[in-house]
Protein backbone atom coordinates (compact mmCIF):
# COMPACT_ATOMS: atom_id res chain seq x y z
CA UNK A 1 0.00 0.00 0.00
CA UNK A 2 2.50 2.25 0.83
CA UNK A 3 4.56 1.62 -2.02
CA UNK A 4 1.92 2.05 -4.20
CA UNK A 5 0.85 5.84 -2.57
CA UNK A 6 4.73 6.51 -3.35
CA UNK A 7 5.06 5.58 -6.68
CA UNK A 8 1.57 7.76 -7.81
CA UNK A 9 2.87 10.63 -5.75
CA UNK A 10 6.12 10.17 -7.59
CA UNK A 11 4.60 10.21 -11.01
CA UNK A 12 2.38 13.41 -10.39
CA UNK A 13 5.58 15.19 -9.37
CA UNK A 14 7.47 14.43 -12.42
CA UNK A 15 4.75 15.55 -14.53
CA UNK A 16 4.72 18.41 -12.51
CA UNK A 17 8.28 19.12 -12.87
CA UNK A 18 8.19 21.06 -16.68
CA UNK A 19 6.04 23.50 -15.23
CA UNK A 20 7.84 23.70 -11.99
CA UNK A 21 11.07 24.26 -13.82
CA UNK A 22 9.29 27.20 -16.15
CA UNK A 23 8.32 29.04 -13.01
CA UNK A 24 10.83 27.94 -10.61
CA UNK A 25 10.43 31.18 -8.01
CA UNK A 26 7.48 32.87 -9.06
CA UNK A 27 3.48 32.01 -9.89
CA UNK A 28 3.12 29.73 -13.57
CA UNK A 29 3.24 32.19 -15.63
CA UNK A 30 0.11 32.16 -18.55
CA UNK A 31 0.59 31.31 -22.26
CA UNK A 32 1.96 33.77 -24.90
CA UNK A 33 1.93 33.20 -28.35
CA UNK A 34 4.18 34.36 -30.87
CA UNK A 35 3.88 34.41 -34.51
CA UNK A 36 5.41 34.83 -37.90
CA UNK A 37 5.20 34.42 -41.68
CA UNK A 38 7.18 32.90 -44.21
CA UNK A 39 7.02 35.98 -46.15
CA UNK A 40 6.90 39.61 -45.64
CA UNK A 41 6.46 40.60 -49.23
CA UNK A 42 4.92 39.06 -52.38
CA UNK A 43 5.74 40.50 -55.22
CA UNK A 44 3.48 39.98 -58.62
CA UNK A 45 4.82 39.98 -61.80
CA UNK A 46 4.13 38.60 -65.33
CA UNK A 47 4.11 34.91 -64.44
CA UNK A 48 2.89 35.49 -61.42
CA UNK A 49 0.59 32.21 -60.93
CA UNK A 50 -0.56 32.87 -57.05
CA UNK A 51 1.35 32.42 -53.95
CA UNK A 52 1.75 29.69 -50.78
CA UNK A 53 2.10 31.69 -47.20
CA UNK A 54 2.95 29.76 -44.17
CA UNK A 55 2.45 31.29 -41.09
CA UNK A 56 3.94 29.60 -37.67
CA UNK A 57 3.99 30.47 -34.01
CA UNK A 58 5.32 28.75 -30.95
CA UNK A 59 3.69 28.84 -27.20
CA UNK A 60 5.63 30.07 -24.69
CA UNK A 61 5.37 28.54 -21.83
CA UNK A 62 3.66 25.60 -23.54
CA UNK A 63 2.13 23.68 -20.44
CA UNK A 64 1.24 20.77 -23.07
CA UNK A 65 2.67 17.50 -21.74
CA UNK A 66 2.72 16.08 -25.09
CA UNK A 67 2.22 17.28 -28.83
CA UNK A 68 -0.85 14.59 -29.00
CA UNK A 69 -2.45 15.39 -25.84
CA UNK A 70 -3.28 18.63 -27.50
CA UNK A 71 -3.97 20.93 -24.68
CA UNK A 72 -4.07 24.03 -27.03
CA UNK A 73 -6.07 25.42 -29.96
CA UNK A 74 -5.00 27.85 -32.90
CA UNK A 75 -6.68 30.33 -34.84
CA UNK A 76 -5.58 31.79 -37.79
CA UNK A 77 -6.87 35.09 -39.69
CA UNK A 78 -5.31 36.45 -42.54
CA UNK A 79 -7.06 39.56 -43.89
CA UNK A 80 -6.46 41.71 -47.07
CA UNK A 81 -6.91 45.49 -47.83
CA UNK A 82 -11.03 46.37 -47.76
CA UNK A 83 -13.04 47.93 -49.88
CA UNK A 84 -16.57 48.82 -50.16
CA UNK A 85 -18.31 45.97 -52.36
CA UNK A 86 -22.77 45.72 -53.71
CA UNK A 87 -24.34 42.41 -53.87
CA UNK A 88 -27.18 42.88 -56.26
CA UNK A 89 -29.96 40.04 -56.58
CA UNK A 90 -31.13 39.34 -60.06
CA UNK A 91 -34.64 39.33 -60.84
CA UNK A 92 -37.15 38.97 -63.55
CA UNK A 93 -38.84 41.80 -64.96
CA UNK A 94 -41.43 41.41 -68.17
CA UNK A 95 -38.91 38.58 -69.49
CA UNK A 96 -35.39 39.65 -68.69
CA UNK A 97 -33.12 39.19 -65.85
CA UNK A 98 -32.26 42.43 -64.05
CA UNK A 99 -30.39 43.75 -61.13
CA UNK A 100 -33.21 43.86 -58.66
CA UNK A 101 -32.28 44.65 -54.97
CA UNK A 102 -28.96 45.21 -53.88
CA UNK A 103 -27.17 45.55 -50.60
CA UNK A 104 -23.75 47.28 -50.01
CA UNK A 105 -21.19 46.28 -47.01
CA UNK A 106 -18.62 48.87 -46.67
CA UNK A 107 -15.62 47.07 -46.04
CA UNK A 108 -15.05 43.90 -47.22
CA UNK A 109 -11.86 42.69 -47.05
CA UNK A 110 -10.55 41.65 -50.58
CA UNK A 111 -8.91 38.52 -49.26
CA UNK A 112 -9.74 36.37 -45.80
CA UNK A 113 -8.71 32.95 -44.67
CA UNK A 114 -9.22 31.40 -41.43
CA UNK A 115 -7.92 28.73 -40.53
CA UNK A 116 -8.08 26.30 -37.49
CA UNK A 117 -6.28 23.22 -35.72
CA UNK A 118 -9.83 22.02 -34.69
CA UNK A 119 -13.19 22.96 -36.03
CA UNK A 120 -14.15 26.43 -34.73
CA UNK A 121 -17.03 25.74 -32.36
CA UNK A 122 -15.05 22.77 -30.76
CA UNK A 123 -12.32 25.44 -30.22
CA UNK A 124 -14.12 27.96 -28.81
CA UNK A 125 -17.84 29.27 -27.97
CA UNK A 126 -20.53 31.00 -30.41
CA UNK A 127 -19.87 34.24 -28.35
CA UNK A 128 -16.25 34.45 -28.24
CA UNK A 129 -16.33 33.72 -31.79
CA UNK A 130 -18.73 36.20 -32.57
CA UNK A 131 -17.14 39.13 -30.01
CA UNK A 132 -13.49 38.16 -32.25
CA UNK A 133 -15.09 38.22 -35.57
CA UNK A 134 -13.88 34.95 -36.19
CA UNK A 135 -15.06 32.61 -39.37
CA UNK A 136 -17.89 33.38 -42.38
CA UNK A 137 -20.23 33.75 -39.70
CA UNK A 138 -18.82 36.05 -37.61
CA UNK A 139 -16.36 37.70 -40.41
CA UNK A 140 -16.47 41.72 -40.32
CA UNK A 141 -17.71 42.97 -43.72
CA UNK A 142 -18.05 46.51 -42.69
CA UNK A 143 -21.68 48.48 -42.18
CA UNK A 144 -24.60 47.31 -44.37
CA UNK A 145 -26.63 49.10 -46.20
CA UNK A 146 -29.50 48.72 -46.11
CA UNK A 147 -29.42 46.43 -42.98
CA UNK A 148 -31.49 43.66 -43.35
CA UNK A 149 -33.72 41.91 -40.73
CA UNK A 150 -31.56 39.90 -38.47
CA UNK A 151 -32.25 36.52 -39.29
CA UNK A 152 -32.19 37.31 -43.40
CA UNK A 153 -28.59 37.07 -44.12
CA UNK A 154 -28.89 35.89 -48.48
CA UNK A 155 -26.98 39.23 -49.03
CA UNK A 156 -24.01 38.44 -46.74
CA UNK A 157 -24.09 34.63 -47.48
CA UNK A 158 -24.15 34.97 -51.31
CA UNK A 159 -21.11 37.83 -50.94
CA UNK A 160 -19.25 35.13 -49.11
CA UNK A 161 -20.13 32.33 -51.47
CA UNK A 162 -18.87 34.09 -54.73
CA UNK A 163 -15.87 35.31 -52.48
CA UNK A 164 -15.59 31.43 -52.02
CA UNK A 165 -16.13 30.87 -55.34
CA UNK A 166 -13.15 32.96 -56.38
CA UNK A 167 -10.79 31.21 -53.90
CA UNK A 168 -10.59 35.13 -51.89
CA UNK A 169 -12.43 33.71 -49.12
CA UNK A 170 -11.44 30.31 -46.88
CA UNK A 171 -12.52 28.88 -44.18
CA UNK A 172 -10.57 25.54 -43.19
CA UNK A 173 -10.64 23.29 -40.17
CA UNK A 174 -7.51 21.63 -40.17
CA UNK A 175 -5.65 24.10 -41.21
CA UNK A 176 -3.14 24.39 -38.59
CA UNK A 177 -1.01 22.16 -37.68
CA UNK A 178 1.11 21.21 -34.04
CA UNK A 179 4.33 20.35 -34.67
CA UNK A 180 5.48 19.73 -30.94
CA UNK A 181 4.72 21.04 -27.74
CA UNK A 182 4.57 24.39 -28.41
CA UNK A 183 5.03 24.84 -32.42
CA UNK A 184 2.49 24.67 -34.91
CA UNK A 185 2.06 26.13 -38.61
CA UNK A 186 -0.74 26.74 -40.95
CA UNK A 187 -0.41 27.56 -44.50
CA UNK A 188 -2.63 29.60 -46.99
CA UNK A 189 -2.55 29.92 -51.38
CA UNK A 190 -3.31 33.35 -52.53
CA UNK A 191 -4.53 32.90 -55.48
CA UNK A 192 -3.88 35.39 -58.73
CA UNK A 193 -6.06 38.03 -58.56
CA UNK A 194 -5.40 38.53 -54.91
CA UNK A 195 -5.97 42.50 -54.65
CA UNK A 196 -2.45 44.30 -53.55
CA UNK A 197 -1.87 46.42 -50.67
CA UNK A 198 -1.24 45.26 -47.20
CA UNK A 199 -2.48 41.76 -45.42
CA UNK A 200 -2.61 41.60 -41.64
CA UNK A 201 -2.87 38.43 -39.72
CA UNK A 202 -4.01 37.41 -36.39
CA UNK A 203 -3.34 34.35 -34.47
CA UNK A 204 -5.60 33.57 -31.48
CA UNK A 205 -4.60 31.08 -28.92
CA UNK A 206 -7.56 29.17 -26.93
CA UNK A 207 -7.09 26.56 -24.10
CA UNK A 208 -10.39 24.82 -22.93
CA UNK A 209 -12.55 27.64 -25.04
CA UNK A 210 -10.85 30.09 -23.30
CA UNK A 211 -8.94 32.82 -25.66
CA UNK A 212 -5.40 33.09 -23.77
CA UNK A 213 -3.29 35.23 -25.79
CA UNK A 214 -2.88 36.55 -29.86
CA UNK A 215 -0.41 37.86 -32.03
CA UNK A 216 -0.73 40.24 -34.75
CA UNK A 217 1.76 40.50 -37.90
CA UNK A 218 2.04 41.80 -41.91
CA UNK A 219 2.80 41.37 -44.84
CA UNK A 220 2.79 43.72 -48.20
CA UNK A 221 1.54 42.47 -51.34
CA UNK A 222 2.65 44.24 -54.35
CA UNK A 223 3.52 44.47 -57.91
CA UNK A 224 7.14 44.81 -59.28
CA UNK A 225 8.75 45.64 -62.68
CA UNK A 226 6.57 46.27 -65.77
CA UNK A 227 3.36 45.34 -64.20
CA UNK A 228 4.41 47.89 -61.05
CA UNK A 229 5.10 50.89 -63.98
CA UNK A 230 1.87 49.70 -65.88
CA UNK A 231 -0.49 49.84 -62.92
CA UNK A 232 1.15 53.18 -61.72
CA UNK A 233 0.51 54.81 -64.45
CA UNK A 234 -3.11 53.43 -65.18
CA UNK A 235 -4.56 54.47 -61.72
CA UNK A 236 -2.11 57.42 -61.54
CA UNK A 237 -1.85 59.36 -64.68
CA UNK A 238 -4.80 57.65 -66.33
CA UNK A 239 -4.64 60.17 -69.37
CA UNK A 240 -1.12 59.79 -70.07
CA UNK A 241 -1.99 55.62 -69.72
CA UNK A 242 -4.86 56.32 -72.99
CA UNK A 243 -3.00 58.50 -74.58
CA UNK A 244 -0.01 55.86 -74.93
CA UNK A 245 -1.93 53.11 -74.90
CA UNK A 246 -3.54 54.66 -78.05
CA UNK A 247 -0.12 55.96 -79.40
CA UNK A 248 1.14 51.77 -79.32
CA UNK A 249 -2.22 51.05 -80.64
CA UNK A 250 -1.94 53.25 -83.90
CA UNK A 251 2.23 52.39 -84.17
CA UNK A 252 1.52 48.70 -84.45
CA UNK A 253 -1.04 49.01 -86.67
CA UNK A 254 0.97 51.33 -88.97
CA UNK A 255 3.93 48.62 -88.20
CA UNK A 256 1.54 45.36 -89.30
CA UNK A 257 0.94 47.62 -92.50
CA UNK A 258 4.45 48.49 -93.69
CA UNK A 259 5.47 44.72 -92.87
CA UNK A 260 2.87 43.46 -94.98
CA UNK A 261 1.89 45.53 -97.37
CA UNK A 262 1.87 44.58 -101.12
CA UNK A 263 2.04 47.88 -103.48
CA UNK B 1 1.76 27.53 -69.63
CA UNK B 2 2.29 30.59 -71.45
CA UNK B 3 0.01 32.18 -68.83
CA UNK B 4 0.20 36.01 -68.53
CA UNK B 5 -0.98 38.14 -65.55
CA UNK B 6 -2.65 41.37 -66.37
CA UNK B 7 -1.80 44.14 -64.20
CA UNK B 8 -4.52 46.09 -64.76
CA UNK B 9 -7.33 43.55 -65.07
CA UNK B 10 -5.76 41.15 -61.93
CA UNK B 11 -6.14 38.20 -63.54
CA UNK B 12 -3.95 35.58 -65.76
CA UNK B 13 -4.98 34.89 -69.14
CA UNK B 14 -2.99 32.24 -71.75
CA UNK B 15 -1.16 34.44 -74.32
CA UNK B 16 -2.04 31.83 -77.05
CA UNK B 17 -6.25 31.74 -76.62
CA UNK B 18 -5.52 36.00 -76.59
CA UNK B 19 -3.30 35.86 -79.23
CA UNK B 20 -6.13 33.75 -81.53
CA UNK B 21 -8.70 35.42 -80.63
CA UNK B 22 -6.73 38.72 -81.91
CA UNK B 23 -6.25 37.29 -84.67
CA UNK B 24 -9.77 35.98 -85.88
CA UNK B 25 -11.14 39.38 -84.74
CA UNK B 26 -8.44 41.07 -86.76
CA UNK B 27 -9.03 38.83 -90.09
CA UNK B 28 -13.00 39.69 -89.69
CA UNK B 29 -12.31 42.89 -89.56
CA UNK B 30 -9.71 43.66 -92.28
CA UNK B 31 -12.12 41.50 -94.61
CA UNK B 32 -15.47 43.33 -93.50
CA UNK B 33 -14.36 47.00 -92.77
CA UNK B 34 -15.77 46.61 -89.19
CA UNK B 35 -13.82 46.58 -86.18
CA UNK B 36 -14.26 43.55 -85.13
CA UNK B 37 -15.45 44.75 -81.82
CA UNK B 38 -19.31 43.66 -82.16
CA UNK B 39 -17.64 39.69 -81.82
CA UNK B 40 -14.75 40.85 -79.64
CA UNK B 41 -16.14 42.37 -76.72
CA UNK B 42 -18.82 39.08 -76.24
CA UNK B 43 -15.73 36.56 -76.79
CA UNK B 44 -13.48 38.66 -74.24
CA UNK B 45 -16.43 38.37 -71.46
CA UNK B 46 -16.77 34.50 -72.49
CA UNK B 47 -12.97 34.01 -71.68
CA UNK B 48 -13.78 35.55 -68.41
CA UNK B 49 -12.46 38.99 -68.93
CA UNK B 50 -14.98 41.30 -66.41
CA UNK B 51 -17.42 43.78 -68.61
CA UNK B 52 -16.00 46.93 -68.13
CA UNK B 53 -12.15 45.75 -68.86
CA UNK B 54 -13.55 44.04 -71.71
CA UNK B 55 -15.02 47.35 -73.45
CA UNK B 56 -12.31 49.18 -72.96
CA UNK B 57 -9.52 47.10 -74.37
CA UNK B 58 -11.43 45.99 -77.11
CA UNK B 59 -11.46 49.41 -78.24
CA UNK B 60 -7.97 49.83 -77.54
CA UNK B 61 -7.60 46.78 -80.25
CA UNK B 62 -10.01 48.13 -82.84
CA UNK B 63 -7.66 51.16 -83.18
CA UNK B 64 -4.26 48.84 -84.35
CA UNK B 65 -6.60 47.10 -86.19
CA UNK B 66 -8.59 49.62 -88.02
CA UNK B 67 -5.29 51.89 -88.46
CA UNK B 68 -3.61 49.03 -90.41
CA UNK B 69 -7.20 47.98 -92.15
CA UNK B 70 -7.33 51.39 -93.16
CA UNK B 71 -4.01 52.02 -94.68
CA UNK B 72 -4.62 48.82 -96.75
CA UNK B 73 -8.04 50.93 -98.41
CA UNK B 74 -6.47 53.85 -98.78
CA UNK B 75 -3.56 52.88 -100.96
CA UNK B 76 -6.56 51.47 -103.26
CA UNK B 77 -7.97 54.56 -103.04
CA UNK B 78 -10.94 53.57 -101.00
CA UNK B 79 -11.62 56.57 -98.62
CA UNK B 80 -13.88 59.72 -98.54
CA UNK B 81 -11.94 61.46 -96.14
CA UNK B 82 -14.85 64.42 -96.57
CA UNK B 83 -17.17 61.93 -95.18
CA UNK B 84 -14.51 60.65 -92.93
CA UNK B 85 -14.27 63.77 -91.10
CA UNK B 86 -17.63 64.54 -91.38
CA UNK B 87 -18.87 61.23 -89.05
CA UNK B 88 -15.96 61.40 -86.59
CA UNK B 89 -16.99 64.81 -85.63
CA UNK B 90 -19.90 64.35 -83.75
CA UNK B 91 -18.88 60.36 -83.43
CA UNK B 92 -16.59 62.29 -80.95
CA UNK B 93 -19.52 64.01 -78.99
CA UNK B 94 -21.65 60.05 -78.96
CA UNK B 95 -18.39 59.01 -77.25
CA UNK B 96 -18.74 61.47 -74.57
CA UNK B 97 -22.43 60.43 -73.60
CA UNK B 98 -22.11 56.95 -73.93
CA UNK B 99 -19.30 56.93 -71.51
CA UNK B 100 -20.86 59.03 -68.87
CA UNK B 101 -24.06 56.90 -69.59
CA UNK B 102 -22.36 53.51 -68.92
CA UNK B 103 -20.57 55.37 -65.87
CA UNK B 104 -23.96 56.14 -64.64
CA UNK B 105 -25.88 52.70 -65.18
CA UNK B 106 -23.05 51.03 -63.51
CA UNK B 107 -23.64 52.86 -60.59
CA UNK B 108 -27.19 51.54 -60.65
CA UNK B 109 -25.93 48.18 -61.37
CA UNK B 110 -27.83 48.11 -64.89
CA UNK B 111 -25.09 48.67 -66.89
CA UNK B 112 -24.67 44.70 -67.83
CA UNK B 113 -27.97 44.40 -68.98
CA UNK B 114 -28.20 47.93 -70.28
CA UNK B 115 -25.21 46.79 -73.09
CA UNK B 116 -27.11 43.34 -73.99
CA UNK B 117 -30.22 44.88 -74.99
CA UNK B 118 -28.43 47.38 -76.86
CA UNK B 119 -26.14 44.73 -79.10
CA UNK B 120 -29.89 42.30 -78.83
CA UNK B 121 -31.89 45.36 -80.18
CA UNK B 122 -29.27 46.65 -82.81
CA UNK B 123 -27.44 43.50 -83.77
CA UNK B 124 -30.79 42.33 -84.39
CA UNK B 125 -32.24 44.58 -86.06
CA UNK B 126 -28.97 45.69 -88.63
CA UNK B 127 -28.51 41.67 -89.49
CA UNK B 128 -31.98 41.04 -90.23
CA UNK B 129 -31.95 44.03 -92.77
CA UNK B 130 -29.07 43.16 -94.06
CA UNK B 131 -29.33 39.55 -93.91
CA UNK B 132 -32.42 39.95 -96.42
CA UNK B 133 -30.83 42.47 -98.40
CA UNK B 134 -27.90 40.62 -99.19
CA UNK B 135 -29.77 37.22 -99.85
CA UNK B 136 -32.03 39.52 -102.73
CA UNK B 137 -28.73 40.54 -104.31
CA UNK B 138 -27.60 37.19 -104.49
CA UNK B 139 -30.71 34.98 -105.95
CA UNK B 140 -30.93 38.30 -108.05
CA UNK B 141 -27.39 37.91 -109.48
CA UNK B 142 -28.57 33.95 -109.84
CA UNK B 143 -31.15 35.05 -111.41
CA UNK B 144 -28.85 36.73 -113.84
CA UNK B 145 -30.73 39.96 -113.61
CA UNK B 146 -27.96 43.03 -113.41
CA UNK B 147 -27.32 44.42 -109.36
CA UNK B 148 -27.78 48.36 -109.28
CA UNK B 149 -27.38 49.31 -105.87
CA UNK B 150 -27.81 52.74 -106.93
CA UNK B 151 -30.52 54.00 -109.03
CA UNK B 152 -29.82 57.25 -110.52
CA UNK B 153 -32.17 59.86 -110.07
CA UNK B 154 -33.73 58.27 -107.04
CA UNK B 155 -34.42 60.58 -104.66
CA UNK B 156 -35.48 60.13 -101.23
CA UNK B 157 -36.39 62.67 -98.07
CA UNK B 158 -32.80 62.77 -97.10
CA UNK B 159 -32.09 64.59 -100.69
CA UNK B 160 -34.60 67.26 -99.28
CA UNK B 161 -32.60 67.84 -96.24
CA UNK B 162 -30.58 71.50 -96.11
CA UNK B 163 -26.93 71.95 -95.47
CA UNK B 164 -26.02 70.45 -98.65
CA UNK B 165 -22.36 68.93 -98.97
CA UNK B 166 -20.56 67.46 -101.92
CA UNK B 167 -18.95 64.56 -101.29
CA UNK B 168 -16.54 63.88 -104.21
CA UNK B 169 -15.06 60.39 -103.61
CA UNK B 170 -18.43 58.81 -102.59
CA UNK B 171 -19.77 60.54 -106.00
CA UNK B 172 -22.56 62.31 -103.71
CA UNK B 173 -24.19 65.74 -102.76
CA UNK B 174 -25.99 65.34 -100.09
CA UNK B 175 -27.18 67.29 -96.55
CA UNK B 176 -24.36 66.58 -94.27
CA UNK B 177 -27.60 66.04 -91.51
CA UNK B 178 -27.35 61.72 -92.10
CA UNK B 179 -23.98 61.80 -91.99
CA UNK B 180 -23.67 63.55 -88.77
CA UNK B 181 -26.94 61.67 -87.23
CA UNK B 182 -25.18 58.55 -88.14
CA UNK B 183 -21.96 59.56 -86.81
CA UNK B 184 -23.57 60.59 -83.56
CA UNK B 185 -25.43 57.07 -83.16
CA UNK B 186 -21.85 55.34 -84.24
CA UNK B 187 -19.84 57.48 -81.53
CA UNK B 188 -22.73 56.53 -79.01
CA UNK B 189 -22.55 52.61 -79.49
CA UNK B 190 -18.72 52.41 -79.29
CA UNK B 191 -18.81 53.74 -76.17
CA UNK B 192 -21.00 51.92 -74.70
CA UNK B 193 -20.22 48.48 -76.47
CA UNK B 194 -16.63 48.95 -76.75
CA UNK B 195 -16.98 48.17 -80.64
CA UNK B 196 -15.62 50.52 -83.94
CA UNK B 197 -19.29 50.40 -84.78
CA UNK B 198 -18.89 49.24 -88.52
CA UNK B 199 -21.95 46.84 -88.14
CA UNK B 200 -23.80 50.61 -87.74
CA UNK B 201 -21.88 52.63 -90.49
CA UNK B 202 -21.70 50.26 -92.97
CA UNK B 203 -25.09 49.81 -93.42
CA UNK B 204 -26.04 52.94 -92.96
CA UNK B 205 -23.94 54.12 -95.44
CA UNK B 206 -25.06 51.90 -98.09
CA UNK B 207 -28.26 52.18 -97.35
CA UNK B 208 -29.39 55.48 -96.18
CA UNK B 209 -26.14 57.58 -98.03
CA UNK B 210 -26.15 55.19 -100.94
CA UNK B 211 -22.19 55.47 -101.07
CA UNK B 212 -20.65 53.33 -103.38
CA UNK B 213 -19.44 49.64 -101.32
CA UNK B 214 -15.92 49.70 -102.15
CA UNK B 215 -15.86 53.28 -100.16
CA UNK B 216 -17.79 52.10 -97.37
CA UNK B 217 -15.43 49.93 -96.00
CA UNK B 218 -12.22 52.43 -96.28
CA UNK B 219 -14.46 55.44 -95.01
CA UNK B 220 -16.11 53.28 -92.04
CA UNK B 221 -12.41 51.84 -90.68
CA UNK B 222 -10.64 56.03 -91.30
CA UNK B 223 -13.91 57.07 -88.78
CA UNK B 224 -13.49 54.00 -86.24
CA UNK B 225 -9.56 54.76 -86.01
CA UNK B 226 -10.92 58.27 -84.45
CA UNK B 227 -14.00 57.22 -82.61
CA UNK B 228 -12.19 54.03 -80.71
CA UNK B 229 -9.06 56.38 -79.98
CA UNK B 230 -11.50 58.26 -77.68
CA UNK B 231 -13.49 55.71 -76.25
CA UNK B 232 -10.18 54.03 -75.04
CA UNK B 233 -8.95 57.74 -73.80
CA UNK B 234 -11.94 58.18 -71.91
CA UNK B 235 -12.28 54.64 -70.08
CA UNK B 236 -8.73 55.13 -69.31
CA UNK B 237 -9.06 58.39 -67.77
CA UNK B 238 -12.95 58.40 -66.43
CA UNK B 239 -13.15 54.18 -65.33
CA UNK B 240 -9.53 53.29 -65.31
CA UNK B 241 -10.29 49.60 -66.93
CA UNK B 242 -7.83 49.81 -69.62
CA UNK B 243 -5.83 46.79 -69.46
CA UNK B 244 -2.77 47.71 -71.76
CA UNK B 245 -1.13 44.16 -71.78
CA UNK B 246 -4.18 42.77 -72.76
CA UNK B 247 -4.54 44.80 -75.70
CA UNK B 248 -0.92 44.87 -76.70
CA UNK B 249 -1.77 40.80 -77.17
CA UNK B 250 -4.83 41.10 -79.17
CA UNK B 251 -3.28 43.95 -81.14
CA UNK B 252 -0.23 41.75 -81.91
CA UNK B 253 -2.98 38.66 -83.19
CA UNK B 254 -5.42 40.92 -85.04
CA UNK B 255 -2.84 43.37 -87.43
CA UNK B 256 -1.66 39.61 -87.92
CA UNK B 257 -4.97 38.27 -89.14
CA UNK B 258 -5.90 41.93 -90.45
CA UNK B 259 -3.47 41.36 -93.43
CA UNK B 260 -4.83 38.30 -94.28
CA UNK B 261 -8.27 39.40 -94.11
CA UNK B 262 -8.30 42.50 -96.14
CA UNK B 263 -6.72 39.99 -99.24
CA UNK B 264 -9.87 37.45 -98.40
CA UNK B 265 -12.12 40.13 -98.57
CA UNK B 266 -11.23 41.98 -101.91
CA UNK B 267 -11.61 38.41 -103.44
CA UNK B 268 -15.21 38.06 -102.60
CA UNK B 269 -18.33 39.35 -104.21
CA UNK B 270 -19.82 42.48 -101.68
CA UNK B 271 -23.19 40.58 -100.80
CA UNK B 272 -21.34 37.55 -99.96
CA UNK B 273 -18.90 39.07 -97.72
CA UNK B 274 -22.89 40.68 -96.21
CA UNK B 275 -24.40 37.68 -95.64
CA UNK B 276 -21.73 36.35 -93.82
CA UNK B 277 -21.62 39.25 -91.77
CA UNK B 278 -24.93 39.18 -91.27
CA UNK B 279 -25.46 35.23 -90.06
CA UNK B 280 -22.51 36.54 -87.28
CA UNK B 281 -24.23 39.41 -86.49
CA UNK B 282 -27.68 37.60 -86.28
CA UNK B 283 -25.85 34.41 -84.11
CA UNK B 284 -24.49 36.88 -81.83
CA UNK B 285 -27.68 38.81 -80.92
CA UNK B 286 -29.15 35.96 -80.31
CA UNK B 287 -26.72 34.29 -78.14
CA UNK B 288 -26.75 37.56 -75.87
CA UNK B 289 -30.65 37.12 -76.00
CA UNK B 290 -30.75 33.60 -74.60
CA UNK B 291 -28.33 35.06 -71.90
CA UNK B 292 -31.02 37.69 -71.07
CA UNK B 293 -33.64 35.73 -70.70
CA UNK B 294 -32.64 32.12 -69.39
CA UNK B 295 -32.76 31.82 -65.59
CA UNK B 296 -29.17 32.59 -64.75
CA UNK B 297 -26.93 29.91 -63.12
CA UNK B 298 -26.37 32.70 -60.04
CA UNK B 299 -29.00 34.89 -59.12
CA UNK B 300 -26.30 37.15 -57.12
CA UNK B 301 -23.73 39.05 -58.24
CA UNK B 302 -20.57 40.68 -56.46
CA UNK B 303 -19.11 44.02 -57.39
CA UNK B 304 -17.04 47.05 -56.23
CA UNK B 305 -18.88 49.92 -55.43
CA UNK B 306 -18.93 52.16 -58.63
CA UNK B 307 -18.26 49.65 -61.09
CA UNK B 308 -20.46 48.17 -63.58
CA UNK B 309 -21.89 44.37 -62.65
Amino acid sequence: MITQRLVITFAAAMLLVPALGAAAADAPRSEQVQSDLSTREISIQSNFNGANIVLFGSIDFSRAPSPEQGAYDVIMIIRGPSKPMVVRRKEQIAGLWVNGPSQTFSAVPGFYAALASRPFRAIASEETLKSLKIGFSYMDLGKAEPPEPPGDGAFRASLIRLKKEHELFKESDDGVSFLGRSLFRGSVTLPVNVPIGRYTTEVYLFRGGKLLSQSQSSLQVHKVGFERVVYALAFQRPFLYGILAVLVAIATGLAAWTLFRKD
Amino acid sequence: MLQVYLPVAEISVNVLVMLGLGAAIGFLSGMFGDGGGFLLTPLLLFSGIPPAIAVATGANQIVASSVSGALVQWRSGNIDFRMGWVLTADGVVGAFAGVFLVKLLSRLGHAGVFISLVYVIFLGVIGSLMFMESLRAILRSRAGKPISKRKPGEHTWIHGLPLKMRFHRSRLYISAIPPLAIGLTVGLLASVLGVGGGFVVVPAMIYLLRMPTNIVIGTSLFQIIFVTAIVTLLYATLSQTLDVVLAFILIVGGVIGGQFGANAGQRMKGEHLRIILAIMVLAVSIRLLIGLVVTPDDLYSLAPVGVGA
